[in-house]
């Protein structure tokens, strides 16, 4: 089909140009190629080639929307090609020359565009990296499995971790004290045991011990004025004591009267005295409805309660529990998550109103969950993770601040004064390991984050951030007024939808 | 001409330059060769600096015949992304100027 059209031929051009979709460079370079033929020729056939190179044009525009890969081969081919090789020196060179140049030409020196960036400077305040801690020999290749932070020293802080694949040789378990105060990079002491090291912390009534949940079911007591690096006591691996992973430990009471709390992935629960780790003072089945072991994975005490006590699960329930009385065991069922529990965290921080009814739980399914031990559903559901969220924990000195971490090294700290949507801080850490355990200082204002790749980061957090004023319980109150009629708003509607 | 290795060290010296983010070779399809970036972000620069490449190319053409691309250089509040296009391929490097 000849048609015939008054057109010059640059317009012509110039519309199949910016019709062309990318990909369709072969029609492109057809046309170029044409041009630089036909350039004596008449323009008239032109548009004929054209309308037909455009349905060409569409077609491979479908097939194409697609992205093309190429194989190795090809993509190797390519790149030890002459033409490569001469693109790559001219490119290369314009490059490097443009890449060394410092010069910023949009500087302003008003100052207005600093206005803009204030939301990122803002933000690199609100959280800052203080320190990484890594041991070459006995951190890398381990997961840090539990965090501490020690009670009577601040600075002092115990990372366990699991057993290093590449290393078999080593022992399977290691505990390393850091501290803070100094800028030596090596642990201030360093543990062993046996089986891979879950759960750590320091004895709250004794300075120099540490206790250590194993993946064996021991539980391990290291003391640091002893000279030997393994632990100084262990409990038998017997049936009365534990013979399933333990991830939980804790010293509860008070000085004159406390026990190790210990609860390990069968639902048992016992108690020790620290003196005497050769059999439990007291042991507890966990089980729910008289039938169902609770496969706990993770446990925490309200603020000053020693009886009663939170237990998530692997299968994602969540029960309340009391250590002692006619009803010792399981006592309520929380609708939980669709995924394991992975951190449990009691409110704690202490002030003029009393919220230690609250906890929160963090899943791997994605969400964190903030709930009261009034009631079996959950008040407020955070979504804001795109990933396994790994650990949570109420801050201790601010009431409406919780931190967070992710399967993605995203470290979120939720002020819920400020927003209930999203994290009022965020970072990201470099490298996005995993990160699998978060734990606040006791002063509130640095926070301990361990990884997948056996480091242990510190981050200072902005005082703007962690202080709490005066108000914030009294706000507190009012947002959790908030939350609960948006919940009761929640369920009325979702009650409607039922009926219509 | 260079050989292949000083092809790799080149590509090297310019990824470990001060401030910069990654580096990306695409051929003249949009196709990306060879990358720094993770795969999604390799496939959306390429495809859209390619198309962008191809337009600046053009409007230079456009305006007069003889004259043609050399090189491409946007400055933006947060990267400088610089491109080096040639009849058959595209050199992409992505910095951040500030670092």
């Amino acid at each position: 089909m000849v048609s015939y059209s008054k057109e010059t031929q640059t317009p012509a051009d110039t519309q199949t140009h910016t019709q062309a979709k990318p990909g369709c460079c072969v029609c492109v370079r057809a046309c170029v190629a044409e041009e630089e033929e036909e350039e004596e020729e008449m323009a008239d056939p032109k548009p004929a080639e054209d309308s037909q190179e455009e349905k060409a044009d569409e077609e491979e525009k479908q097939e194409e929307v697609l992205p093309k890969e190429l194989t190795e081969e090809e993509k190797m081919h390519l790149l030890n090609s002459e033409e490569f090789m001469a693109f790559f020196d001219r490119g290369s060179r314009i490059v490097e020359r443009a890449l060394s140049e410092r010069v910023d030409v949009c500087f302003d020196y008003s100052g207005r565009d600093l206005e803009d960036r204030e939301g990122e400077m803002q933000a690199g305040a609100k959280m800052s990296l203080s320190r990484v801690f890594s041991d070459e020999r006995w951190s890398k290749n381990r997961v840090v499995t539990c965090l501490d932070w020690s009670p009577q020293y601040p600075e002092l802080l115990v990372a366990s971790y699991n057993s290093n694949d590449d290393a078999p040789h080593e022992p399977d378990g290691v505990a390393l004290v850091w501290n803070m105060k100094y800028k030596k990079t090596t642990p201030e002491y360093t543990f062993h045991c046996q089986s891979a090291v879950m759960s750590a912390a320091f004895a709250r009534f004794h300075p120099n011990l540490i206790v250590g949940g194993t993946y064996s079911g021991q539980i391990v007591l290291w003391d640091n004025r002893s000279n030997k690096r393994t632990s100084v006591q262990r409990t038998p691996l017997s049936a009365s004591a534990h013979t399933h992973p333990v991830y939980c430990v804790n010293v509860v009471g008070t000085e004159n009267a406390h026990n190790l709390i210990s609860i390990s992935t069968d639902g048992k629960m016992c108690s020790w005295n620290l003196d005497m780790l050769s059999q439990p003072q007291d042991s507890l089945e966990l089980v729910f409805k008289q039938s169902k072991a609770v496969a706990v994975t993770s446990m925490a005490f309200p603020l000053g309660d020693v009886n009663n006590f939170v237990v998530g699960s692997e299968d994602g329930s969540l029960y309340t529990a009391c250590r002692h009385g006619s009803k010792a065991g399981i006592s309520d069922v929380f609708d939980g998550h669709h995924g394991p529990v992975t951190g449990l965290s009691c409110h704690s921080a202490g002030g003029p109103v009393d919220f230690s009814h609250l906890f929160i739980s963090a899943s791997f399914d994605w969400t964190v969950k903030l709930w009261t031990t009034k009631s079996t559903r959950p008040l407020y559901l955070f979504e804001d993770s795109c990933d396994y969220v790994y650990d949570v924990m109420w801050s201790p000195t601010h009431p409406a601040l919780f931190a967070c971490v992710d399967g993605s090294g995203r470290l979120d700290l939720w002020n819920l004064n400020n927003d209930t949507e999203v994290p009022s801080a965020s970072v990201v850490v470099d490298g996005s390991p995993a990160l699998n355990r978060v734990r606040w200082a006791h002063s509130g204002r640095e926070i301990a984050t361990g990884d997948s790749d056996g480091q242990v980061l510190v981050y200072d957090v902005g005082e703007k951030i962690c202080v709490p004023k005066a108000d914030e319980w009294t706000r507190f109150v009012h947002t959790l007024v908030e939350i609960n009629e948006n919940r009761d708003e929640g369920d009325e509607l979702a009650a409607q939808r039922l009926l219509a | 001409m260079l050989p292949k290795a000083e092809v790799e060290e080149t590509l090297k010296r310019i990824q470990t330059h001060k401030g910069v983010i990654g580096t990306i070779v695409v051929n003249a399809e949009g196709i990306p060769i060879r990358t720094t970036l993770d795969n999604s972000t390799t496939v959306q620069y390429a495809g859209l600096l390619h198309q962008l490449t191809m337009k600046a190319r053009s409007t230079v053409r456009d305006i007069d015949p003889q004259n043609d691309l050399t090189f491409l250089r946007i400055r933006s509040k947060k990267h400088e992304i610089m491109v080096a296009p040639d009849k058959e391929y595209l050199l992409i490097v992505i910095q951040n100027p500030s670092e």
